[in-house]
């Protein structure tokens, strides 16, 4: 997600035509953060739209201290764990996110594509974790938000949310490897091997 | 030596989430151990292929965008502006001072107000009587 600082402040200044680019632009990325963690598809647009229209209400407070998209996943992150504490439901496993269209990044060298191809196939064991397990595990390996960030977003505390990452972690790892028949241990061990980091 | 047991807790964290005495007990441990090497090096990898999924985006159902633009488009008002929200600021500021100060004012107003004598008990009050005009007394 690539947003210029120019089209931010243009934004905050009320230009209309910026404020829809920025929409434009970042859609995609609030939407497919917004199906992580809230797990079905409807919801996932009715939080974008929510997401959206706190950020025309709060962007002017925007003062440019963190990245936009940083910011925008925070706000992401609040309305829908907002829209799960407000709604109060589990959604069943079945209905949960299942990428229809995954948009491939610039080519990168081998080492890079292999991450991806293997990020594509974690979607969907993603996507089948349980609920708590898989939105600490989004917000803390896949967007990077520190586990004070995580604690704070989900109403639980930091030993809290390191007990459901760790489980979630080692899960995914095991299902993973179930899945692929030992891939990622053997490409892990083969690494190792040629002393490549890893 | 540590044992394989008791740095298996410690494989799947991040090196930023571990004490320095964990780092390090895994670290040693995980340089003899290749068992615990390959687990360790296994976690890494799905870490870097989880910070991956960050870059990978899901298409939202058709219309989604087209929705998204008119509940702004409806709900964005010219008051979002930095400039406009500091002129709002401070003429509800303003206003709310004018308020205040009246409120205070026709306080102290009403508090100046000398207080109703009460008749007394027991008296009986009369009206006023008229004052007699000149023209009245010469009559008389």
């Amino acid at each position: 997600m690539e947003v210029d600082r120019e089209l931010v402040e243009a934004a905050q200044a009320g230009d209309r035509w910026a404020l829809e680019e920025l929409v434009r632009r970042t859609h995609r990325s609030v939407y497919t953060c917004a199906l992580r963690l809230v797990g079905n598809p409807d919801d996932a647009a009715d939080v974008t739209q929510d997401v959206y229209l706190r950020v025309v209400r709060k962007l002017g407070g925007f003062r440019h201290e963190a990245s936009f998209s940083t910011w925008l996943n925070r706000v992401t992150t609040n309305v829908a764990m907002s829209t799960l504490k407000r709604r109060a439901r589990r959604f069943a496993v079945e209905g949960a996110a299942v990428p229809a269209d995954t948009r491939d990044p610039a080519p990168e060298p081998s080492e890079r594509a292999e991450a991806v191809a293997l990020a594509r196939r974690l979607e969907l064991l993603v996507a089948e974790l349980p609920e708590g397990q898989r939105q600490v595990l989004v917000l803390r390996d896949v967007y990077g938000q520190s586990t004070e960030e995580v604690a704070n977003a989900m109403g639980l505390t930091p030993g809290a949310v390191k007990v459901r990452l760790f489980r979630a972690r080692e899960r995914l790892k095991a299902e993973l490897e179930a899945a692929e028949g030992g891939q990622v241990v053997a490409l892990a061990g083969r690494r190792r091997a040629t002393g490549r980091r890893s | 030596m540590t044992s394989c047991h008791s740095i298996r807790p410690l494989l799947p964290a991040r090196a930023e989430e571990l004490t320095v005495f964990e780092a390090r007990a895994r670290a040693e441990h995980v340089a003899t151990c290749t068992r615990c090497a390959t687990e360790a090096a296994a976690y890494s990898r799905l870490g870097q292929a989880l910070a991956t999924m960050a870059n990978l985006e899901v298409a939202p159902a058709d219309g989604t965008l087209e929705r998204v633009l008119v509940a702004i488009g409806r709900r964005r008002t010219a008051v979002t502006t930095p400039r406009v929200l500091a002129a709002a600021g401070a003429s509800g500021a303003l206003v709310a001072t004018v308020v205040v100060a009246r409120a205070v004012h026709h306080r102290r107003q009403t508090r100046r107000q000398p207080a109703r004598r009460r008749p007394l008990p027991g008296r009986l009050r009369l009206p006023s009587l008229p004052v007699p005009t000149p023209a009245l007394a010469r009559a008389k």
